[in-house]
């Protein structure tokens, strides 16, 4: 027969099995979280509520995460920041972005003068990776990563923002409840 | 107006309504009880449903989520549309099975735990729909055949883990029943009587509660009711991990759903018999003398009914909060704690509160301590009397321990089996417990 040492319980723990402490304990651990759930709204510290109630509260995203791409505008005249410069496509590692120009004739001060501006612009979030290497390229603040996260699409095309994509930004539904 | 034993006085003005278009004993013999059946089941069923919902939000509040928010202001409608999602929900039957038991059952099931309401005084006068004078009997005799629905439901469904599940369960609720059935006689050694009713007003005019004079009996009925009802850390006969859900596995639709609720009645019944029998049922110290006694009937009855609930509501937190707290029983753990510990528990408390009345009659009979004023048919203790009962409950509690622990000195011991073939009864040392002898090599 094996031997089982059962160690034999002390004065203390007898008295403790007698009343239950452990039982107790458990017990006060519930209720303090249950009590907790009700009293503490903002729910972090202490033993509040983690959930988050997410299409109607939007989570706070980190101040670093990088989302959605947006084309930026000046907010007086609203024409766009981007110059055409290429650098965004340049410095994207992906090679996800085209940016796709024209030259107009504009007048300078009397003088007949050629001026490459902006057409197109194709940017491919499925092929992105949200390093915001354009964005820290860009001279004019124009591209911007920002911090929306939705960018689910019921196709691969839809991941192709456009350049009234970028610049609207694109429809998603709103949950409000 | 006729006063009769269904029924007390109900309110006038519906009475003198209800007197224009039926006789007087129709309306008293009839029409009154079909009105309360109606408004009690139908009271039962919604707070069944929303002890569903309260059981969802707590366990999410344990574990620090929400639970359900999105049907409703704080999900308070979830109730109603999982009740109409199971109503629509396809009615399954598994090949080869039993189709009239395994239809039948959850019929079962469902009226055992519907039909013990007709008893439990939910308040005086018009809160109780009929007062039987075998009340508490009536209550364990219905609740037993709950016990008959699991066994059909789960032979007819032609599955082992319904099978299982019922066996197991049957298994837990037989042995339950003896230590619940064992647990409730000390207090009726108080209330002489089986009479729900009866056990309310001897709590009202002792002005005590049972709990303090059983303060085992309490707990021991407690947990037995918690085994009964197969809830956690009860509730092997659903163990997820094991049986998938028991006896109610080969079940959907509106038939689980009739399980589901007969689970939660089955829960209302034993909090509402501890309710009445330990806590008082509805009486609540200084009610009677603030409404009652100035002349406001109707408010004393609705301020009783509240009282009801609000212990009624208490114990079934009690029971969201144990299930939420402890971890499931193994089965040998879940036989010991009935067989070793509650029914023996139960079997001294009777002696227990069998000694203490003895010794309070006593002690009045030699003229000493004036403890009992009368014979009547409750106890009318004095003041000295309650203290002395009080004291005896709470020193039982020691006196109980010391008994269980010095039977169940040995329950823990390893292998029992193999040392009691081993064991050698002669030649032992006196006051020295019997060795096994040294291993062999087997």
């Amino acid at each position: 027969m094996p031997a089982v040492n059962v160690p034999k319980p002390t004065l203390m723990e007898k008295v403790k099995r007698f009343f239950m402490v452990d039982l107790l304990k458990g017990l006060r651990l519930t209720l303090k979280y249950n009590v907790g759930a009700i009293t503490d709204k903002d729910a972090v510290a202490g033993h509040g509520i983690y959930t988050e109630q997410y299409p109607k509260v939007r989570p706070d995203v980190a101040p670093r995460f990088h989302g959605a791409p947006r084309l930026n505008m000046d907010p007086e005249t609203h024409d766009t920041l981007c110059i055409a410069c290429n650098l965004c496509a340049l410095a994207c590692p992906e090679d996800c972005i085209d940016v796709i120009a024209m030259d107009i004739e504009i007048t300078v001060a009397g003088k007949a003068r050629r001026k490459k501006v902006l057409d197109e612009f194709i940017f491919d979030t499925s092929r992105c990776m949200f390093c915001a290497l354009c964005q820290e390229a860009c001279p004019t603040a124009c591209l911007e990563l920002t911090q929306d996260f939705e960018l689910a699409t019921y196709s691969r095309a839809g991941f192709v923002w456009n350049r009234e994509m970028l610049e609207q930004g694109r429809e998603t539904v709103k949950y409000t409840k | 107006m006729l006063h009769t034993f269904a029924l007390f006085a109900p309110p006038n003005f519906i009475d003198n309504l209800l007197l224009k278009f039926f006789s007087a004993d129709t309306v008293n013999y009839v029409v009154w009880p079909f009105i309360q059946i109606g408004a009690v089941v139908t009271a039962v069923a919604v707070y069944a449903l929303y002890a569903t919902y309260a059981e969802r939000k707590i366990s999410a509040f344990m574990q620090a989520r929400l639970g359900p928010m999105r049907v409703g202001p704080w999900g308070l409608l979830q109730p109603f549309a999982d009740a109409l999602k199971l109503l629509t929900k396809e009615d399954l039957t598994p090949d080869k099975a039993d189709i009239y038991t395994f239809k039948f059952a959850p019929y079962i099931s469902v009226a055992a735990a519907f039909i013990v309401f007709a008893v439990i005084p939910f308040g005086p006068d018009w809160g109780v729909i009929t007062d039987v004078n075998i009340g508490l009997l009536f209550v364990l005799s219905i609740s037993s055949v709950g016990v008959l629905a699991l066994i059909l439901a789960g032979w007819s469904s032609n599955s082992k883990y319904a099978l299982m599940g019922a066996l197991r369960s049957s298994a837990q609720m037989v042995s339950y029943e003896v230590s619940m059935g064992l647990s409730i006689i000390g207090a009726l050694m108080f209330a002489r009587t089986l009479s729900l009713s009866g056990i309310v007003s001897a709590q009202q005019s002792d002005a005590v509660w049972f709990m303090f004079y059983q303060p085992l009996g309490l707990l021991t009925f407690l947990v037995s009711g918690i085994a009964e009802n197969n809830r956690a850390p009860f509730d092997l006969p659903e163990a997820e991990s094991e049986l998938v859900a028991g006896f109610h596995t080969e079940y959907s639709g509106m038939r689980w759903s009739l399980f589901f609720m007969a689970e939660y009645a089955a829960m209302v019944v034993v909090s509402a018999i501890a309710t009445t029998l330990y806590l008082g049922g509805w009486y609540f110290p200084f009610v009677y003398r603030f409404t009652e006694a100035q002349g406001h009937h109707a408010l004393y009855v609705i301020i009783s009914l509240i009282v009801f609930l609000a212990k009624l509501t208490f114990l079934l937190y009690l029971y969201f909060w144990l299930r939420w707290t402890l971890p499931r029983f193994r089965y040998d753990q879940l036989m010991d704690i009935g067989w070793k510990w509650l029914i023996p528990t139960a079997l001294v408390n009777i002696v227990l509160t069998a000694i203490a009345i003895f010794t309070v009659q006593a002690v009045d009979g030699w003229n000493g301590l004036k403890t009992i004023e009368a014979m009547s048919p409750s106890l009318n203790l004095t003041g000295t009397g309650k203290a002395i009962m009080i004291g005896f409950g709470i020193i039982g509690i020691f006196i109980t321990a010391g008994v269980l622990s010095t039977i169940n000195r040995r329950a823990r011991d390893f292998n029992l089996k193999r040392q009691r073939r081993n064991i050698r009864l002669v030649n032992l040392r006196k006051g020295k417990p019997a060795v096994a002898p040294p291993a062999t090599n087997e």
